[in-house]
């Protein structure tokens, strides 16, 4: 067992102390309840809310929302806030299904629901379209629909040409499912008035936005709005943006002079939040006969809503992976009746990953050379898009040390030559993985109490990824102080402006000048450990208190700090003015695949990580494993199935989406680099939540050629595919 | 009224027929370690014990508890706050990330061993499937299980 320190807030977790968003019922609380379209497009000709009003209980049903009371939030990838701009209740129109059509606010959660059923609509539907193939999908050239630079088609040297020149070619198409993030803890939360002050209690990795969103949707001052999200219970990208059921709720509380509380139901959080959007790819890959790669062209086609372009950023890492002098991306969107799709862990990389690190193992395959080793072969220190060289890249370091823990040597290289006694087949599967370093401009306020306490507030929002730990750490290393005396506030408005949390690290960069600010102020010298009860009653106060700012390496400050202030997006990467960040793994899979029924199970992972510095040992090993057990989930697991006929999804459920359990969950050995990447922070730490999910999908692909010798082009992996290859 | 004893405390109250005794126990009786993950029986997060045995609070009536003993997470550390050897090995192991199925965790673990289905890691794993955990904290939670179950059967 590690001796590092367990996380701090490890004890709330396990005696249930920890209060989450819905976790709290005022005095007075009046509960809602949403009731839903059930058509995929058209428009709502009348509401028949009459039961749902005589039910005893009921206080409200609202089915339309003035102009001037409310207005859309703005979609968070065009300088809005919301998961999507469409405001449902806002209109006449139908985008989707499950769209809400009423909010029902009652006494009791009972009568809500009760009521929310009894709501039935009239409509006119009209043709929609749900699948990329499908009648009246339209797609799109995201270069040109959205002419921004960063979303532009990368492209180095003649893709095309050398392609055709190479002796070695392969061409691979992969579809990628519908996923849901199905976070643990439901969306959903409190929302009360404390007189002209609006307060929200909800889950959110992104409380600066909910402020800031609601401000403009409700058109009041964002300091006349508090967003408190301490503990998130599980977000991964569902809970980035503003969810357009709070505006409702907080105009209902406002009417009634009540907090009103509300917690989606499970099949709610699948149609009113975003999701993994549905995507085609095809890499084409040329090699020369060694298995030196020479050209890579990518193009995907991916899932938008017919009111919003969510950008796809596919082929940002897959250009990065290897040293390939010719790449070309075309990257497409294709508009269908749905809610906006969005962010879900590893959001463009995992299913880049599936595509391009199984057209490598092809060529491997094609070559004659083992996977591990034409991956070295293929290595670069510098960015092959920009010239620019990587801040830190221990690729190479990672595939050695995975594969001597893995045993990767013993491998017998040809397909179908593994196998156990019982007649089990056998696949050892090796991929890469990589996810851009982002890093965003953050506040930092510090406080030093002559208790000998030291009190953080930072943007960042604790989702279970252990930020509270590292932060607690940071403080206590830096300054010498038990970690029990740091206390970090996390995701709330009240303390400091708060910043999206997805992937990139803020708090790393601010940490180290708060710190410098400290000690000067205490007048202790720069490094070594502050005696900090003595050196606050020095200063004859009973606190000292600090705020530091800091933003990402070649950011404007003015720009980007306004930007923070206002609960935008504020990050830079992972081209900065003098380097290229990028976090990098490797991952060894063993699959079996049981001879009689085709069940494959993933007895064996063993992922090694190049995170940078890492910030808490044990936080980061259990997230890495979390990753690979997604990893496991995306590949042999989870669809959310589209009704090709109506629109919505059909297992939008627990036991229908098939999470991974503790039985599918086997052996996963984690390792890290752990060398600081002092470039990109002064802290040395990289991303590390989503990068430990790219490429484990391509890894297990990869063992399931071995043991089958079949490629699978399609996620998820189910039985039935695997059948005919035994 | 319905009468009940939750954590050893003698509760008495109006319940609709048709309320969970996860309802009841959180906003009701203010007992939030007991979550709620989908309210259908299918992710373990509002497991309780009832009478010792685990059963899903979401799918139970409160009107069905009348004159029995509930158990929560806040009924397993000590009086004094002394944590039960299992609560200390999910720290131990770092059972648990954002924390939101910890509480239904434990209450499954403390039935999987006391039924005796920690036999190897293996039936550990298999009783254990009903309480999800998206964070994927498993490797963890068989962990924390096995060190307080003791030794797998050879």
């Amino acid at each position: 067992m590690s001796t590092a320190p367990a996380r701090v807030d490890a004890r709330a977790k396990v005696t249930g102390a920890l209060r989450y968003g819905a976790d709290r019922a005022p005095e007075s609380v009046a509960y809602a309840a949403f009731a839903v379209a059930t058509i995929a497009r058209g428009r709502i000709t009348g509401v028949d809310t009459e039961a749902a009003l005589n039910l005893p209980g009921v206080r409200l049903v609202i089915t339309r929302f003035d102009p001037d009371e409310l207005t859309s939030p703005g979609f968070i990838m065009t300088g809005g806030y919301g998961f999507q701009s469409l405001q449902p209740l806002l209109d006449d129109r139908i985008a989707y299904r499950g769209q809400p059509i009423a909010l029902v606010v009652a006494d009791t959660p009972l009568a809500a629901t009760e009521a929310a059923e009894l709501i039935t609509a009239a409509y006119e539907p009209e043709p929609a379209a749900f699948t990329l193939d499908a009648p009246g999908a339209e797609t799109l050239v995201q270069a040109q629909a959205i002419p921004i630079p960063m979303f532009a088609d990368t492209a180095v040297g003649d893709a095309d040409a050398a392609f055709a020149a190479a002796p070695v070619q392969v061409d691979v198409e992969v579809s990628g499912p519908n996923q849901h993030q199905v976070p643990m803890e439901l969306i959903g939360g409190v929302v009360e008035w404390h007189g002209d002050t609006l307060v929200v209690h909800e889950g959110t990795q992104n409380s600066g936005a909910v402020q800031n969103g609601l401000a403009r949707q409700l058109g009041i001052s964002p300091d006349r709005v508090q967003v408190i999200s301490p503990s998130v219970g599980g977000g991964f990208g569902q809970k980035n943006s503003l969810q357009p059921h709070i505006g409702p709720l907080a105009i209902a509380a406002r009417r009634l002079g009540r907090p009103v509380k509300l917690v989606l139901t499970r099949p709610q959080t699948f149609h009113q939040a975003s999701f993994r959007p549905a995507s085609r790819q095809r890499v084409r890959l040329g090699a020369d006969s060694s298995g030196r790669l020479v050209a890579a062209i990518h193009e995907i086609d991916q899932q938008t809503s017919r009111h919003d372009l969510f950008p796809a950023m596919y082929t940002e890492v897959s250009s990065r992976f290897y040293g390939i002098g010719a790449f070309r991306g075309l990257q497409r969107l294709v508009r269908t009746d749905v809610q906006t799709p969005g962010y879900m862990r590893a959001p463009f990389e995992h299913i880049a990953a599936y595509a391009m690190e199984s057209a490598v193992d092809e060529i491997a395959y094609a070559t004659g050379r083992d996977p591990v080793e034409l991956r070295l072969a293929n290595d670069t220190a510098v960015d092959p898009v920009s010239g620019l060289p990587f801040s830190s890249r221990h690729v190479a370091e990672c595939l050695r040390r995975g594969a001597e823990r893995f045993g990767w040597a013993e491998r017998s290289p040809r397909p179908r030559s593994m196998r156990g006694p019982d007649g089990t087949l056998i696949g050892w599967g090796v991929a890469i993985g990589a996810y851009p370093g982002s890093a965003a401009a953050a506040i930092a306020r510090m406080s030093a109490h002559d208790t000998g306490t030291v009190e953080v507030a930072v943007a960042g929002h604790e989702m279970g990824q252990g930020i509270r730990t590292a932060i607690a750490r940071l403080v206590a290393d830096d300054l010498g102080i038990e970690i029990a005396a740091v206390k970090v506030g996390v995701g709330d408005t009240r303390s400091a402006p708060q910043h999206l949390t997805a992937g990139s690290w803020g708090t790393a960069t601010a940490l180290p000048a708060v710190h410098a600010a400290l000690r000067d102020r205490l007048g202790v010298p720069r490094t070594g450990p502050v005696d900090m009860r003595a050196a606050v009653a020095a200063t004859g106060g009973s606190r000292i208190e600090i705020e530091a700012t800091s933003v990402a390496r070649g950011q404007p400050a003015d720009v980007v700090v306004d930007r923070l202030r206002k609960g935008l997006l504020a990050i830079a990467g992972p081209e900065y003015p003098e380097f290229v960040t990028f976090s990098h793994i490797a991952h060894f899979v063993e699959v079996r695949i049981e001879a009689a029924t085709g069940r494959v199970r993933v007895p064996r992972v063993v992922s090694v990580a190049d995170c940078g510095r890492v910030a808490s040992p044990v936080t980061a090993a259990s997230q890495v494993r979390g990753g690979v057990i997604w990893g496991i989930g995306a590949t042999l697991r989870e669809q959310s199935l589209v009704d090709p006929r109506y629109g919505g999804f059909l297992n939008p459920t627990m036991e229908e989406y098939p999470i991974p359990v503790s039985a599918d969950v086997h052996r996963i050995d984690v390792d890290f680099i752990d060398e600081p990447d002092l470039l990109l922070n002064p802290v040395g730490v990289k991303g590390l939540g989503e990068v430990c999910m790219v490429g484990v999908s391509a890894a297990i692909g990869n063992a399931l050629f071995h043991a089958t010798g079949a490629r699978f082009r399609r996620l998820p992996v189910r039985i039935e595919d695997v059948l005919p290859h035994l | 009224m319905t009468a009940f004893e939750v954590n050893g405390r003698k509760v008495d109250l109006e319940v609709d027929p048709r309320e969970s005794l996860l309802a009841v126990l959180q906003d009701r009786l203010h007992l939030y370690g007991t979550k709620k993950g989908c309210d259908h029986g299918q992710c373990g997060a509002c497991t309780v014990h009832l009478d010792g045995r685990r059963v899903v609070s979401c799918l139970t009536l409160a009107s069905q508890v009348e004159g029995r003993e509930v158990r929560t997470i806040e009924g397993v550390a000590g009086e004094d706050g002394t944590l039960h050897p299992l609560q200390r090995a999910f720290i131990d192991n770092d059972a648990m990330q954002c924390g939101y199925c910890t509480p239904g965790q434990i209450m499954s673990g403390l039935a999987c061993i006391a039924e005796g289905h920690t036999g190897d890691d293996d039936e550990i794993r298999e009783y254990m499937s009903g309480n999800l955990c998206r964070c994927g904290a498993y490797v963890g939670i068989v962990a924390a299980i096995r060190q307080v179950a003791g030794p797998a059967e050879a």
